[in-house]
């Protein structure tokens, strides 16, 4: 179920409020509103931090794979009003998770120290890994607040060590399905519901030290709210919680507003399901707004996938929350006021909104990613200079287990594929070149972490030179990841978007390059037999496996344009003997703005920091450069009269729209000290 | 006065002004000038002739010379070596995006290559080489490779290396080897600093960046540490000259500069030292530390006498660094804190500052726009004829118009009034944050009031955070230097070695500390060694996760199996207390084993203020304090300097002194402790 959230009565925004106006809505002082909005905020920002510094599992401790969330009673149908820092796919669906699940465990049977879990996707969000603990707070004997953390758990059972595939079937692949109930009763643990885990799920020693310091956090965060509501009153908390979702909703709407009248469309691709290459699949997002309304409809959607790579409802309406936000209104809160504003019309069945059994959900953000992507593009020309170009796209996530030489079993989720990669430049500059999908907030794993827990070696993790969207301001440059397995292992590669580039460019910049996934083979584990790294040209593909990608059927290198699409799914499990190497390569982030118009010594510094080569700083930036940018970075030049000539000439593409002047979409809110143009006085000056 | 009878010197060099105090005979000598950006130790010099350092004994140093450096990357041009394929770790941090980032199009990480890189990228090269994580050879360092590398960075001229290589935390010995080729190829003068040695802890990213600041430090402090030397000769001075590292802990020079990253942040955690150490004569063990000046409120905490230390610091968000430090918040509201109207008509302040240059519009100093100090000037609180001690004179007509200039329907007393209430909510809702992050109640905790504005702005603020006092110490607007003879002399070592602890593993615990013990006793002249105190702890982790608890007792004496059994018992109760849980069944894992040696130093004596021998404070007459009430209220003004111990002055008052002013509002009251203190409390509380 989601709820929509309801719509108070008078309209008078907070600011234009008297003294006397805002006492008589929320019963308290403005001051005392914002602080506890405040307080709130910081006590599930505490709940993360002391979990995180406790976890074992490498997911919590070393992704920081998890979120809390602070909501108040059912009685005001559960307002979420403040939101950890960590992932935005996690708390945009705790609101509406935590609802379903109170509800259907009824909330008059909780008690004093409780603890409710549910993990199923299609009643909290997101996948089977991810339980959900909620702490209910009472206060003389009434129900006042809910204190929830999701957290992921290593493993929750199903056929794939640590979960994460693209190949399951239906629900009974995906993994242990939980139900609303008690996991604490009456701050005890419920050993049936223990059992239910650990009899099912993998790695049980990580899981039950990680579930019992949850627990804790839980306590903690039910502490500091009673320490809040002993301070400044019962009805203070409520109307706080009320306040912190009204600034939210009177923030969006605002924003909303101000976004002008009009119909707009996205969409994005995804490759292929996991059980075969015959479809691909499309997520079409249709925005329609007029005056203070705004209505998301994701209508025209390819038909649920059959294998895990879709989303549920509540991933779907947390993606549209989230771009809204980036596009319209990024600084106030996320809350559940943030959707008070939004209309969201989302059929049931689609990929955007799997229903079980069939439509199976474990890589839940392959699913809403697209359509955050989707609404990107949609409101890409409505948004102006604001726009916002794609990221890196698939997480492309990679998994693999095997066991240790004593016969220990061992796994490593989403530190060796594409996990990490560039987002699309902005108005404000560059992209940077290393993050978490725009959904994401998470801490990088270290290589360090990763090597002394499995038996593998990460040779490469580093930026890939002309991979970016070229632009006024430059997208991020694509990750690289090579890992080189020292024991046999088995492995799930799910990189799902290679056929056309994620990251889109927007404002006249260029697309990122897409990205692709390979195999070598036999490349040896010890100091003799290992023959260093595995060089990055392009000469070296022709002796790979390849995984996923468009790639030259007989030399194997990338080619976006006539290459052969290869098929991920075609080897759904990829079984290695020792010195194997997985190579990833990430899509590249988006442009923004003309790159004709970036300035020639910028150009130049991407060349010298390798970023891009000359030949491209030719041709996509019309830029000259001469010089040996590896062995004498300082020495290159700019031919600032070539450069002229190269500019001049691509006037006539401008005319012919080919490539939309960034000076022709309108003079946009630059820093002084970049504005387009500038590098015509330099030029000018400039005697090469 | 000090034990010796010698004098003692501590020098707090801060981005605008460099505060000088001199402890000689039973009093204490204040003096501050300017900071010279170019050349800071000319500042240092300036004060040292000042106060005379002919007769001193020792002479403590702080600076965030460092610091700025970093901040504004006014740097040396070092290069970052790594091993080949991982080039982009210093760009890559952990990652992590902060909350105002979170869905913000325009954040980027502040040190990445889209922003402001401290090594840009072409400075930032791999050598082939690899290291696996149990330390086993996966390629040998190809020194042909290296010297190819080494040239380019030659023929760039960088003036430092900084190396980090993958799993050195478990060997060093690619890192030595490439150390040498560096100084083979670049000249033996070169600064060249390696993570094995510097910070040899587990994760790549913090190391690697502790190491580059390691290496920027060395560059920075070194000649400057020459400079300062070569300055303080002509001056007479032949006593030890220290510097306060990040916990503001007194080490001396030449061991400070075998790892200067310790010594990066040093200035604001001498407030809470200066804190700690004050409380303990009044009694007061238990503060939230706050010191207000030109740009910035430092927040830090004292709890039971202690400073609040972490085992990281973090220079900007995400940029880390693994040393011991006083947990310092800060966030832009003080003094300078500049006044505008935002898009939506609302009156902010902050966090831009007019700095000391051109400062308050009421410097006159080419300063337009208004600031807090302004604000302050035009309600009466602060003198115009009397600012910082007499040496300077404010410019009412300029800061009367620079708030003219305001876009705002708000009448001109209201402008004011708001911009010196949002000014104390932005400074109250900075220490309730680090309030709530540390989980103490403020009622428990009295707000210790120093920098130049604080005394004017805290007692305001009283009420906001639910405090139970505030406590404006003497010299308020040095108070932070004064933490720099308030500390003892502390020699410090760590190791890092991840172990699981068995009684079996105690013989090479005890190596470990035997090592570092030795080599410290060394240090020590005999007379030392005989009132040394040497304190151990360990950071540990229970096997399989990655963040170590800190700072757990280890036992003194010889290390044996029930030594071993002894550190798990600690542990686990430490983990146990922190945390919430205990996992007695799981195995411990030791991961940095640390020893300090506490040397007692000489520290400052408060001089004791004597009791008014007969009649009442004498109030130097009143002064009008505008706006900030709905009528105009005159406030009766002291001299602090006349003030005795057991006065009692209700408000509404101002009390003057050399460099700084405190305000007490009206249903508050001030009475002066023995040190002459004010302790300022609500008069409700007090009956």
């Amino acid at each position: 179920m989601i709820s929509q959230e309801p719509r108070p009565a008078g309209t008078g925004r907070l600011r234009d409020l008297s003294e006397a106006e805002f006492a008589a809505r929320y019963g308290s002082d403005r001051f005392t509103m914002s602080v506890l909005a405040n307080k709130m905020r910081f006590i599930v920002e505490h709940m993360c931090g002391n979990l995180l510094n406790n976890a074992f599992s490498q997911i919590l401790r070393d992704w920081y794979d998890f979120a809390a969330t602070i909501s108040g009673p059912p009685g005001a149908d559960y307002p979420m009003a403040a939101v950890s820092n960590s992932l935005a796919v996690f708390f945009g669906t705790m609101a509406d998770g935590l609802r379903n699940a109170v509800e259907e465990f009824g909330p008059g049977a909780l008690r004093p120290g409780d603890v409710l879990i549910c993990n199923d996707p299609y009643r909290t969000g997101t996948h089977v890994n991810d339980v959900l603990l909620t702490r209910p707070v009472f206060r003389g004997g009434e129900l006042v607040a809910f204190v929830s953390l999701r957290a992921h758990q290593l493993d929750m059972g199903g056929p794939v060590p640590a979960g994460f595939s693209a190949t399951k079937r239906n629900v009974y692949e995906t993994g242990l399905v939980i139900s609303p109930q008690l996991l604490y009763a009456g701050d005890r643990p419920v050993r049936p519901a223990f059992n239910l885990i650990l009899d099912n799920a993998r790695y049980g020693s990580l899981l039950l030290p990680d579930l019992r310091t949850i627990y804790q956090n839980l306590k903690l965060g039910e502490r500091l709210i009673t320490e809040a509501i002993d301070r400044y009153g019962r009805g203070a908390l409520a109307s706080a919680i009320r306040y912190g979702c009204d600034v939210s909703a009177e923030s969006m709407t605002a924003a909303i507003a101000a976004l002008p009248d009009g119909t707009y469309r996205g969409e994005t691709l995804i490759d292929a399901d996991g059980v075969d290459a015959s479809r691909e699949y499309t997520v079409r997002v249709s925005i329609a707004k007029a005056g203070p309304n705004i209505e998301v409809d994701l209508s025209g959607s390819s038909p649920q996938a059959r294998t895990s790579i879709n989303a549920s409802v509540l991933d779907t309406k947390t993606a549209i929350g989230v771009g809204l936000k980036y596009l319209l209104d990024p600084d106030s809160p996320f809350t559940s006021g943030t959707y008070r504003p939004i209309d969201i019309v989302l059929p049931a069945g689609t990929i955007a909104s799997a229903t079980p059994p069939d439509g199976a959900i474990f890589l839940y953000w392959e699913g809403a990613n697209p359509v955050l992507a989707a609404l990107l593009k949609a409101l890409a020309a409505a948004v102006g200079s604001n726009a916002m170009g794609g990221d890196f796209g698939s997480t492309t996530i990679h998994s693999g287990n095997g066991v240790f030489a004593d016969g220990t079993p061992w796994v490593t989720a989403a530190q060796c594929g594409g996990e990490h990669g560039p987002w699309s430049a902005t108005r404000h500059g560059d992209g940077d070149s290393y993050s978490v999908n725009y959904q994401g907030n998470n801490l990088d794993p270290a290589t360090e972490a990763l090597e002394s827990d499995a038996p593998v070696v990460l040779l490469r993790k580093e930026y890939v030179i002309d991979s970016a969207g070229a632009g006024y301001h430059r997208g991020g440059a694509a990750v690289l990841k090579d890992s080189l397995w020292l024991t046999d292992a088995e492995h799930w590669s799910s990189p799902l978007q290679t056929k056309r580039p994620s990251g889109f460019g927007v404002c006249g910049g260029d697309d990122g390059k897409p990205g692709a996934v390979w195999l070598f083979e036999g490349h040896g584990t010890t100091p003799g037999a290992a023959s260093g790294l595995l060089p990055v040209d392009d000469e070296v593909y022709a002796r790979s496996t390849p995984v996923a990608g468009l790639l030259d059927p007989a030399t194997k290198a990338r080619d976006p344009e006539h290459g052969q699409y290869f098929y991920f799914a075609s080897t759904p499990i990829w079984r290695t003997a020792p010195g194997a190497i997985f190579r990833y390569i990430t899509a590249g982030g988006g442009g923004w703005g003309d790159p004709f118009e970036r300035e020639p010594e910028r150009v130049r510094c991407d060349v010298r920091d390798g970023y891009i080569s000359i030949a491209v700083a030719e041709h996509d930036y019309g830029v000259a450069i001469s010089g040996d940018p590896e062995n004498d970075p300082e020495g290159l030049r700019i031919d600032w009269l070539r450069t002229r000539a190269l500019r001049d000439r691509s006037e006539g593409r401008t005319a012919d729209g080919t490539r939309p002047s960034l000076l022709r979409l309108g003079r946009h809110s630059t820093n002084k000290g970049s504005a387009p143009g500038r590098w015509m006085n330099s030029l000018a000056r400039g005697d090469g | 006065m000090s034990a010796t009878g010698r004098a003692i010197i501590g020098v707090d060099v801060g981005g605008t002004f460099t505060d000088v105090v001199a402890i000689r005979d039973g009093s204490v000598q204040t003096v501050k000038v300017p900071t010279d950006a170019v050349s800071t130790e000319l500042s240092v010099l300036h004060g040292a002739r000042e106060v005379g350092v002919a007769d001193a004994a020792i002479f403590n140093h702080a600076s965030t010379h460092g610091l700025n450096a970093i901040i504004t990357r006014r740097l040396p041009k070092v290069a970052f070596l790594t091993t080949e394929g991982h080039r982009d770790i210093l760009d890559i941090g952990r990652c992590w995006r902060p909350l105002e980032g979170l869905t913000n199009a325009g954040w980027r990480r502040p040190f990445g290559d889209a922003a402001r890189p401290l090594v840009p990228r072409y400075l930032r090269r791999g050598v082939r080489e690899r290291l696996t994580a149990t330390g086993g050879t996966l390629i040998g360092l190809d020194e042909v490779h290296a010297r190819a590398q080494l040239a380019v960075l030659r023929r760039c001229q960088v003036q430092g290396v900084a190396i980090c290589l993958l799993n050195a935390y478990v060997s060093g010995r690619h890192e030595q080897r490439l150390r040498e080729l560096a100084k083979e190829e670049l000249g033996a003068g070169i600064e060249v600093s390696i993570s094995s040695e510097v910070s040899p802890l587990a994760k790549e990213f913090a190391r690697a960046s502790t190491t580059v600041i390691d290496v920027f430090m060395k560059l920075i402090y070194a000649d400057y540490s020459e400079r300062l030397i070569s300055g303080l000769e002509p001056l007479g001075f032949e006593g030890e000259l220290n510097f306060a590292d990040c916990a503001a802990r007194l080490v001396p020079l030449d061991v400070a500069m075998e790892h200067p990253f310790q010594v990066v942040f040093a200035g604001p955690a001498a407030g809470t030292r200066a804190s700690a150490h004050f409380g303990a004569l009044t009694g007061d063990d238990s503060l939230l530390c706050c010191d207000v000046g030109g740009t910035s409120t430092d927040i830090s905490v004292v709890t039971r006498g202690d400073p609040y230390v972490s085992t990281t610091l973090e220079l900007e968000h995400d940029l880390v660094v693994n040393a011991l430090s006083n947990e310092v918040s800060s966030i832009g509201a003080g003094g300078g804190s500049i006044v505008s109207v935002n898009e939506f008509g609302e009156l902010k302040v902050g966090p831009a500052s007019a700095g000391a240059d051109p400062g308050p519009a009421c410097y006159g100093a080419g300063g337009t726009q208004p600031t807090v100090t302004d604000a302050c000037l035009l309600i009466g609180i602060i003198d115009p004829d009397g600012f910082a001690g007499g040496r300077m004179l404010l410019d009412v007509d300029a800061a009367v118009k620079a708030f003219d200039r305001l876009e705002t329907s708000l009448p001109f007393g209201a402008r004011i009034r708001q911009a010196f209430q949002v000014g104390l909510h932005n400074i109250a809702e900075g220490i309730t944050n680090v309030a709530i992050k540390h989980g103490l109640d403020p009622r428990d905790y009295t707000l210790m009031a120093y920098g130049a504005a604080g005394p004017m702005l805290l007692p305001a603020v009283l009420d906001l955070i639910g405090a139970r006092d505030v406590l404006v110490p003497p010299y308020p607007g040095l108070f932070s230097a004064l933490g720099l003879v308030s500390s003892d002399l502390v020699y410090g070592d760590s190791r890092s070695a991840y172990t699981v602890l068995t009684p079996d593993v105690a013989d090479d615990i005890a190596a470990v500390y035997s090592e570092m013990e030795t080599a410290l006793r060394a240090r020590l002249a005999d007379d030392q060694l005989a009132v040394a105190e040497f304190v151990r702890s360990f950071d540990g982790r229970l096997l399989g996760q990655t963040w170590e608890t800190p700072f757990i007792d280890v036992p003194s004496g010889p290390i044996d199996g029930a030594a071993v059994t002894g550190m798990l018992r600690n542990f686990h109760l430490t983990y146990g207390a922190r945390s919430g849980n205990t996992f007695e069944d799981l195995p411990v894992q030791g991961v940095t084993y640390r020893v300090q040696v506490r040397l007692p130093a000489d520290k400052v004596q408060y001089p004791r203020v004597a009791e008014r021998a007969q009649g009442s404070p004498v109030s130097l007459g009143t002064r009008p304090l505008r706006y900030l009430f709905d009528d105009e209220i005159e406030a009766q003004q002291y001299g602090r300097g006349s003030l005795g111990c057991g006065d009692r002055i209700e408000g509404l008052a101002i009390i003057r002194e050399g460099l700084s002013t405190t305000l007490i509002l009206p249903g508050q009251v001030a009475t002066v402790g023995a040190f002459g203190e004010l302790r300022v409390t609500r008069k409700a509380d007090r009956g």
